[in-house]
């Protein structure tokens, strides 16, 4: 089976007339890019990262760097689902690497992570970011394929993310967890066998511990669902939310990206536009 | 044949380490339920069984994968001062708490800390620590004081590492025992249950390289945000 050692990188720019563009490009498989589309009402370049094989494999190496200069926009998602096929040897990497200047704003919304049983992978995200820069971005993990009763049966998972804002260090996560130590956390707390995770960062150029939305997205919690949001060190927002199944879980988000849309126009661009 | 002592008979360390896991010493964790309380208002710790699954599930890993490593590495960093290291081991401490008042809990409890071995102790190391956080501002960390307090006192790495693992659990039950229907045996002899785990933790932890300090629990997360909002409520975290 064919390894791949992608990458992708990307850097958007304003234009003179205030529009966002993609003042460089440059990706190689599985990479692969759709044609941007410019939403004129949130004013945002929407970008579809697209995976033309099946998914993941055992070997794939995959690098990607996205750049966002002050006054441009820029939405970066996928078009279903990241599956990482179950590997007899070997192992997958990927790592991303973000950058947003000072006026630039940058949402990150890929569709959910299926990590498949005796699947290894290892996800490394760097986002710098200048005082004055905007982000969502937004991770999302499935317990695998549940509907062919597997879930948390990975054989290694670590996503790491790593968040600097002027240089110093606003958020670290690690996730390195076994799937019977997520299985177990999961049961423990009523979300279930199939629970999916969400972790969210929103940075703002006026980050205050306390902003109006914050009280209507928290108020998404209960049903099943558990979302919690509180200020970051400084300069931003985490968000995480909870649900018992990935329908749930992709409601959540969407109702969260429309609520936060009153305070950020740039979340009222619709992913599922391409 | 080995002339060395089986067992270290300096026990100057021992008392004052004894002093700062007590109680009565002055840190202001009683306040805090470390999110403890807000997974109580969510229903998920309801009795001795879910607390004690809460302790095996939750506090003995963020225990091994985030406190206790920053805590050696910053023992080791102490050693012959590596300042940079040190201000970047608070910095990972406080990026490494997503919820705000978990995040505060730490500082409050590490600046209070710092400043008893600075006070207390007149060390020298303790006093040159609280000059630097305040003068680069650096935020505090529990697990960076406690390392700060086992240089101060001379304790050895492993000591200093049981007594952070043994305050946080006592401190986790101390306030499970005033949130939940908990008596005083029920808590012991969990806390036995647990700290017999902890030379386990220990060992893997100490051994724990700085890119692999971290732990994911969104439940606890989620429950620690969502307790900083709530209408009614016992502790600060």
């Amino acid at each position: 089976m064919a390894e791949f050692s992608g990458h992708l990188s990307l850097r958007a720019a304003a234009r003179s007339d205030g529009r966002t563009a993609l003042a460089a490009q440059s990706f190689r498989a599985p990479y692969h890019l759709s044609k941007p589309y410019w939403d004129e009402s949130a004013r945002v370049l929407l970008m579809q990262v697209v995976n033309p094989t099946a998914g993941i494999l055992a070997g794939d190496q995959l690098q990607s760097e996205i750049l966002v200069d002050g006054g441009a926009a820029l939405l970066v998602t996928t078009p279903s689902a990241s599956r990482v096929f179950r590997m007899k040897a070997g192992s997958a990497e990927c790592r991303q690497h973000f950058a947003v200047a000072a006026g630039g704003w940058l949402e990150v919304l890929p569709e959910p992570l299926v990590p498949h049983r005796d699947s290894r992978y290892r996800q490394t995200t760097i986002v710098d970011i200048e005082s004055g820069g905007g982000l969502f971005f937004v991770d999302q993990l499935t317990a695998g394929r549940v509907a062919h009763d597997e879930a948390w049966s990975w054989d290694r998972l670590c996503l790491e993310i790593d968040v600097r804002l002027d240089g110093e260090l606003i958020l670290r996560e690690r996730l390195d967890q076994s799937g019977e130590s997520l299985r177990a956390l999961a049961e423990f707390a009523g979300s279930g066998p199939a629970a999916c995770l969400v972790s969210a960062v929103l940075i703002a150029p006026d980050a205050a511990v306390e902003t109006p939305w914050r009280a209507t997205v928290s108020s998404l919690h209960g049903d099943g669902l558990w979302v919690g949001v509180s200020a970051l060190r400084r300069g931003g927002w985490s968000l995480k939310f909870v649900a018992r199944d990935s329908v749930r879980l992709r409601q959540a988000v969407r109702d969260a990206r429309t609520l936060l849309s009153a305070s950020f126009p740039r979340l009222a661009c619709d992913p599922r536009k391409l | 044949m080995n002339s060395a002592p089986a067992t270290s008979t300096d026990t100057a360390w021992l008392c004052s380490l004894l002093q700062a896991g007590d109680s009565f010493y002055p840190t202001g964790s009683y306040a805090h339920s470390f999110g403890l309380e807000g997974l109580v208002q969510e229903g998920v710790i309801r009795d001795r069984e879910t607390l004690r699954q809460f302790l095996l599930q939750s506090v003995l890993p963020t225990l091994r994968h985030t406190e206790l490593p920053i805590a050696a590495h910053a023992w080791r960093a102490f050693d012959q001062p590596e300042w940079l290291l040190i201000g970047e081991l608070c910095v990972l401490s406080s990026a490494l708490k997503t919820a705000r008042e978990a995040r505060l809990a730490s500082e409050n409890i590490g600046r209070q800390r710092a400043e008893l071995a600075a006070n207390l102790h007149a060390s020298a190391l303790a006093q040159e620590f609280v000059r630097r956080a305040a003068a680069e501002n650096w935020p505090h960390s529990s697990a960076v004081a406690a390392a700060l307090e086992g240089r101060a006192l001379g304790a050895p790495l492993p000591a200093v590492l049981a007594g952070l693992a043994y305050t946080t659990l006592a401190a986790n039950l101390a306030a499970a025992m005033k949130i939940l229907r908990l008596g005083q045996n029920a808590a012991q002899s969990l806390l036995t249950e647990t700290l017999a785990v902890v030379p386990a933790v220990i060992a893997d932890a100490e051994s724990t390289p700085r890119d692999q300090i971290g732990w994911f629990n969104p439940w606890l997360d989620i429950a620690a945000a969502r307790h900083e909002t709530a209408d009614a409520r016992m502790f600060i975290s």
